[in-house]
């Protein structure tokens, strides 16, 4: 079943058009990937279902209801969590507040304490930098902080853009693993990712975004065998 | 020459503690939203006026007054942020300092229609500590431990609660805070009600001891810049500092000098700390 569909996006930034027609939609406790070369509008795209902008045209649902015009926060407390590209942490804050900040829907807010447990259980670097400001951290742990703050708001949908930029590999793998653990959790992940080869591995479907528009989808194993995947995105 | 030296400083420290809130108000405002409240003279004229009526028609004490002012203070800082502030947040930075400066206007049109600009007075003594040189009015004392404990409770609240804590993200990045689900409108209204409230707390402090028009704010105004500038943005502790610092230089600069040049020197104090160390003296925040 699907839990989150985005039918026939168009949407942009003022006279700039950058979605011409997108559709995907996201099964539940399912991980899939949404891969592409740079500015090709998959940033774009996850804004617009998340409610930064919105879209022009089409409509967006979740749960089997129509959210198209809600805003980001009201989106946030029916389920519906982004970690952005860039982290975006409340770098003035501490690494406790940032993750408490994460637990502010009503649904997170009972289960506080057994998502923090589950944080650090799953990155204990943050047990140990709990009290030093989020600007502090290094960028792997400011990665695994925005990933925190998304698993503390108890996410049905855990939307991620750009997990590995800029990171170590190792790390890289780390956190690949740590969606893989999300996702046995039943958490329902969409995965934007520059990496389209790591993302393919581990994701179980996949949509290619190329110039605004969604030009091949299918299970991720089937596309990393297919010829123009390959050739455009894998370099093989 | 020692105990004029003493009694001016000890003079200066206690009003120091008042500006001190007076720039919090501003500072909060400013550092949540980016917005340069203009009304923040005329809002703490108006707690100055509202205590004088507490007290002269209800016969209210005014400190009992002073919480009612700080309330009315709260909610109208809301509603001024959604009449004047709100719809004009995203438009360019200018936009909404002239609305700040519109609502300065009406304010101090309605004042000036309501009460004229003879100087009025809360005719109300705790009587002094001290003797001679050394003589410390009690209202002024219990100004600056009411400042002190308004500033903790505004630093407690801001760092270990929860509505506290959206204020923060909201002003770190809004953005976040929206995909978190915090509504940012809302805690921006809260912020700019609590701007307001310690703007009122300080004016209804200062009718204590201080005569006032319609336009006594804009002294404190202009002293809250260059305080907000030495404490750095959205800090309430370094506003507290930098008034203290400034209630100083103004009571002990007469002594030596004569008392226009108070202004001159705050305003040279102010371009320094701009230049030299534009985060102010306490403030960590780019």
């Amino acid at each position: 079943m699907s839990i989150l569909e985005a039918r026939d996006i168009t949407s942009g930034y003022g006279e700039v058009q950058v979605l011409w027609g997108s559709s995907l939609n996201l099964e539940e406790g399912k991980l899939t990937c949404l891969v592409g070369g740079n500015g090709v509008g998959k940033t774009t795209l996850l804004r617009t279902v998340m409610g930064q902008i919105h879209p022009w045209s089409g409509s967006i649902w979740f749960e089997g209801r129509d959210v198209s015009r809600l805003p980001a926060y009201t989106k946030a407390d029916m389920g519906l969590i982004m970690v952005p590209e860039g982290r975006q942490l409340f770098t003035d804050m501490t690494v406790y507040d940032n993750l408490e900040m994460g637990a502010t829907n009503p649904r997170a807010r009972p289960k506080m304490k057994d998502n923090l447990e589950r944080v650090y259980e799953m990155f204990p670097r943050l047990k140990e930098r709990r009290d030093q400001n989020a600007g502090t951290l290094s960028g792997g742990e400011q990665q695994m902080l925005a990933v925190g703050r998304g698993i503390m708001a108890d996410p049905k949908v855990l939307l991620i853009d750009e997990l590995s930029l800029g990171l170590a590999p190792v790390l890289v793998l780390q956190l690949f693993e740590n969606l893989k653990q999300l996702r046995d959790l039943k958490i329902t992940i969409l995965l934007v990712e520059q990496n389209v080869q790591m993302a393919l591995a581990i994701s179980d479907y996949g949509f290619v975004l190329a110039e605004g528009k969604v030009s091949l989808e299918g299970p991720s194993r089937q596309l990393a065998k297919n010829e123009h995947v390959r050739a455009a995105y894998l370099g093989l | 020459m020692g105990n004029l030296f003493i009694a001016s400083l000890i003079d200066g420290l206690l009003i120091g503690f008042v500006y001190g809130i007076a720039a919090m108000g501003l500072s909060l405002i400013w550092g949540v939203m980016n917005v340069i409240n203009l009304a923040h003279a005329p809002i703490m004229a108006l707690a100055m006026f509202g205590v004088y009526l507490l007290f002269v028609s209800l016969n209210l004490n005014p400190y009992i007054a002073l919480i009612l002012i700080a309330l009315i203070g709260l909610i109208g800082g809301v509603i001024i942020y959604y009449i004047a502030i709100h719809r004009v947040l995203s438009a360019p930075p200018l936009s909404t300092l002239l609305a700040t400066y519109a609502v300065n206007m009406i304010m101090i049109g309605l004042g000036t229609a309501a009460f004229s600009t003879t100087p009025r007075n809360v005719n109300f003594t705790l009587g002094s500590i001290g003797s001679g040189d050394l003589t410390v009015q009690g209202t002024r004392l219990v100004a600056a431990i009411v400042a002190t404990v308004v500033t903790g409770a505004l630093y407690f609240f801001l760092y270990r609660t929860r509505p506290g804590k959206n204020i923060r993200a909201v002003a770190n990045n809004r953005a976040a805070a929206e995909l978190m689900g915090i509504p940012s409108s809302r805690v921006l209204a809260l912020s700019f009600g609590l701007g307001t409230l310690l703007a009122a707390v300080a004016g209804g402090l200062i009718a204590t001891f201080f005569p006032f028009t319609i336009l006594a704010g804009n002294a404190y105004q202009l002293k809250s810049f260059v305080i907000v500038v030495l404490g750095g943005l959205g800090n309430p502790i370094g506003s507290l500092l930098g008034g203290l610092i400034l209630g100083v230089m103004e009571g002990v600069i007469p002594i030596f000098m004569p008392n226009s040049w108070v202004p001159v020197l705050e305003f040279i104090l102010f371009v320094i700390i701009l230049l030299v160390r534009p985060t102010g003296l306490f403030g960590a925040k780019k």
